[in-house]
């Protein structure tokens, strides 16, 4: 071949900065929209990023990773695999397709900003093709859950969920537009293509891809494996940005960040992936704990990053490990317990032998979130479902906005972390939570969460009817156990067992 | 909905479900993906006079052009990220075949000395505009108000960075073999201080800092682009064919297989807009304001062509016709 190779050509495609004199330079890059912290051009010149890609290399690359995800798809839709496949792997599937397509969707402005407004050249290309990446992402998740629509109304929130006032996607958006779409470019390639994508998609994807090979759901399997290929490019954007921050004195501001983003998408993932990984997949096909996952891939790979980078580990460290091993278990009992204000049907996850599970992956589980589930599991035996329904509304977090929740038990301590501003008392859940807001009052203290509307009287009736009506929520799509409660006789049965 | 109030499964989503043929590929994965544009809302779940909120608000919700409906819009192409990506490495693989051949039978070193003098002055800067057009249709990409025109503006967007790299990876190659001459190293000179490129980069500065959406839109789409289309790549390709330099025309003929693209789904946006007479005097006004930049900023690219007294007039009068066909 007598074409250049491209490392050949690829710096002059990335020496694009030029000196504006028509307009400033803060016109050309105003500070609220590229975040460059009153760096100049210049010093972002030095921006150098570690995964480098061409254009032709890229539509080549991506051509040949859809043919393959698409064929996968193509190749096993007459096989038996939905119809087969356990409740609770489905409602994985609405859970996750809801919840992110439309996310990811928007991603891409966030990818566009930093393709616009960050002032490093490389990174404006790298983001180019980030925004593009973004837009599959959005676009084969919703391709993919499509043609499940006829089979189940609740497929339908693979695509609406965004245009409703649920509450899993209030937090979702909250998170979204905390840390994506309303930062400028920098704030972007930290916290969403850093903490985000480096941290915690590759704890989504990679381990939502194991549990679908372990299910034998090989289109969902090669089909997020697919995306992470992206995510894993794309979210290197935001390493050698943290080393031109801290090189040119900004190490404060990138830890800030970062810190942020870290907390904020820690909150998330424990309400999404934790009661996936360890209540929803099929007990024998769960390949790691959820808690497993999370110290492989965070702490030991996500840890290393930072330090890597000349960056220190979160201030709130000691918190977010204690959270990886409990938080989830409460918002998979919120979650189950207030199951008909979700588009999915939640599998409770604690027959005998699941609850076995649980006890050994997390020491001390029956005598905490074991105690809750008992009174539901004995409401259930004695035929009282009535009682295992809510009747009020949980407080909810005025930062991740998700319900407060400790772990029960002898121990309990539920606590709230109020904060006054203005006039206004707000709630959070934790301390990180309540130190967020107190960075940046601002961004926050004019949003409503869900309980501040209702309390406001924005929510009619104030009850639950009235709130599923406010979050979209009709009957044929609101969740109620995935397994029909099925899961309830095995407990008799193990009862009786024992009783004779 | 069954007898019991209960909702059944429909054939596609919900938003599409009341219109009596099946949808698309293109219509499933592109159609209201934006959640910043809830009526009663503020564009984004924080605090609504956060900035980015009041940044929509102003220069996205309030902007010169209006419509009820702006998911109404449909690239008339068609396009998903899928067929993108088959497209456009199918256009790769034609130009990087270009570049194979011609290198093979030693093209650049059977160049007129004298043109490659003007390629350095007149082809090899041009990565900085068409880096340009990419920023500029990224600010279009997190702008519009519909996902189906936001599509179309990251394509753009691409297709841009694909121009730009077309550029660099001749810029390397004639620096090769002609290693005197600057290429690689004096682009950025040029760009900033002969007088070739002024006119543009003052229209491409002033397009970069223009942030009500549908200006920016108009600006770019309407006026900037098709000046650069048809100087830049168009007379720009007609020149270098006069001058023996066939890689280079062919070239540009490749890259403006893109622009015509780009003028269809923009076409589309301005007829959909069109309904509206206070849009149709927008338009034109801004149109008004934007010409005499774009023209001066051809007329000085231009200038510089050699043996090609005619490029200027020729290259605004496709732009006027560019702007005729798109209904303004």
């Amino acid at each position: 071949m007598a074409t250049l190779e491209r490392l050949e050509w690829y710096d002059i495609a990335r020496s694009t900065n030029w000196t504006p004199t028509y307009v400033t330079e803060d016109e050309l890059f105003p500070p609220e929209l590229s975040g460059a912290e009153g760096l100049p051009m210049t010093a972002w010149e030095a921006y150098d990023e570690p995964y480098k890609q061409t254009f032709p290399e890229y539509v080549k690359v991506q051509r040949e990773k859809d043919a393959g995800a698409y064929s996968v798809k193509a190749a096993l839709e007459r096989s038996n695999m939905y119809a087969n496949a356990d409740p609770g792997w489905i409602s994985v599937m609405k859970a996750h397709y809801g919840a992110i397509a439309r996310g990811e969707y928007s991603a891409s402005t966030a990818e566009a900003r930093m393709a616009r407004f960050g002032k490093a050249p490389g990174m404006r290309n790298m983001a180019t093709l980030g925004m593009m990446d973004e837009i599959r992402h959005g676009q084969i998740q919703l391709f993919f859950p499509h043609e499940l629509c006829p089979k189940d109304r609740q497929f339908d929130w693979a695509h609406k969920a965004f245009d409703t006032d649920e509450w899993g996607i209030i937090a979702a958006r909250h998170l979204f537009d905390d840390m994506f779409t309303t930062r400028d470019a920098v704030g972007v390639a930290l916290m969403l293509t850093f903490a985000f994508e480096t941290g915690f998609t590759n704890m989504q994807f990679l381990g939502l891809a194991a549990d679908a090979a372990q299910v034998g759901d090989w289109t969902f399997s090669s089909l997020i494996s697919s995306i992470q290929t992206d995510e894993s490019r794309h979210a290197q954007i935001g390493g050698p940005l943290v080393t031109v921050l801290v090189e040119n004195g900004r190490k404060d501001e990138a830890q800030r960040l970062v810190d942020v983003g870290i907390w904020r998408a820690w909150r998330l993932f424990s309400v999404l992936t934790g009661p996936i990984m360890d209540y929803y997949t099929p007990l024998d096909h769960r390949k790691q704990s959820f808690k497993e996952f999370m110290q492989e891939w965070i702490v030991a790979q996500f840890e290393r990053a930072l330090l890597d980078l000349g960056l220190e580990r979160p201030w709130y460290w000691d918190e977010f490990m204690h959270q990886i091993d409990t938080q989830h278990h409460g918002q998979h009992l919120g979650v189950w317990f207030w199951r008909p204000t979700v588009w999915w049907n939640p599998a409770a996850g604690v027959s005998p032998e699941e609850r076995d599970w649980l006890e050994e992956k997390y020491p001390g589980w029956n005598a905490t979130w074991g105690t809750c589930w008992d009174v539901i599991t004995d409401n259930l035996l004695d035929g009282k479902v009535e009682l295992t329904y809510p009747e009020t509304l949980p407080v909810v977090c005025n930062m991740c906005q998700l319900p407060i929740n400790t772990t029960p038990g002898p121990a309990w301590q539920v606590r709230d972390f109020p904060l006054e501003h203005e006039g206004r008392v707000y709630h959070f859940c934790s301390e990180p939570c309540r130190w967020v807001f107190e960075i940046e009052p601002s961004r926050y203290a004019g949003h409503l969460s869900l309980i501040d509307r209702f309390l406001a009287g924005m929510i009619q009736p104030m009850d639950l009817s009235g709130g599923l009506q406010y979050m979209g929520l009709a009957p044929g799509e609101i969740g109620d156990d995935a397994h029909a409660y099925a899961w309830v006789d095995k407990v008799r049965a193990a009862r009786e067992r024992r009783a004779s | 909905m069954t007898d019991h109030g209960v909702l059944a499964p429909l054939k596609t989503w919900s938003h599409l479900a009341t219109r009596r043929r099946k949808p698309s590929e293109y219509e499933i994965v592109s159609t209201n993906l934006l959640y910043n544009t809830r009526p009663g809302t503020a564009p984004y779940e924080l605090d609504p006079d956060v900035f980015m909120n009041r940044w929509y608000r102003e220069h996205r919700d309030g902007s010169g052009l209006q419509h009820s409906d702006w998911n109404a819009f449909r690239d008339p192409d068609e396009l998903v990220y899928r067929t993108y990506t088959m497209l456009q490495d199918g256009q790769e693989t034609y130009v990087f075949g270009l570049f194979d051949q011609f290198d093979e039978r030693e093209h650049d070193e059977a160049l007129d000395p004298a043109w490659v003098q003007d390629l350095a002055v007149v082809y090899t800067p041009a990565r900085y505009l068409f880096h340009t057009l990419q920023m500029a249709s990224a600010y279009l990409q997190q702008m519009s108000p519909a996902s189906t025109i936001t599509n179309c503006a990251a394509f753009q967007a691409a297709d841009s960075m694909r121009w730009l790299s077309h550029v660099a990876y001749r810029t390397k190659e004639l620096s090769l073999t002609y290693p005197e001459v600057g290429f690689g190293s004096g682009e950025r000179t040029h760009w900033e201080t002969n007088p070739a490129w002024q006119g543009f980069r003052e229209l491409m500065e002033r397009v970069l800092t223009t942030w009500d959406w549908t200006e920016a839109f108009v600006a770019l789409n309407l006026v900037a682009k098709p000046a650069v289309e048809e100087a830049v790549l168009r007379q720009l390709g007609n020149t270098a064919r006069h001058q023996g330099d066939m890689l280079l025309g062919m070239l540009t003929d490749a890259d403006l297989i893109d622009a015509d693209r780009h003028r269809r789904w923009a076409g589309t946006l301005v007829k959909m807009v069109s309904d509206d007479p206070a849009n149709v005097a927008q338009l034109q006004q801004w149109v008004a304001l934007w010409e005499p930049r774009a023209d001066a900023a051809i007329d000085a690219f231009c200038a510089a062509l050699p043996d090609s007294p005619d490029a200027g007039a020729l290259a605004k009068a496709a732009t006027r016709e560019v702007r005729r066909t798109l209904g303004v």
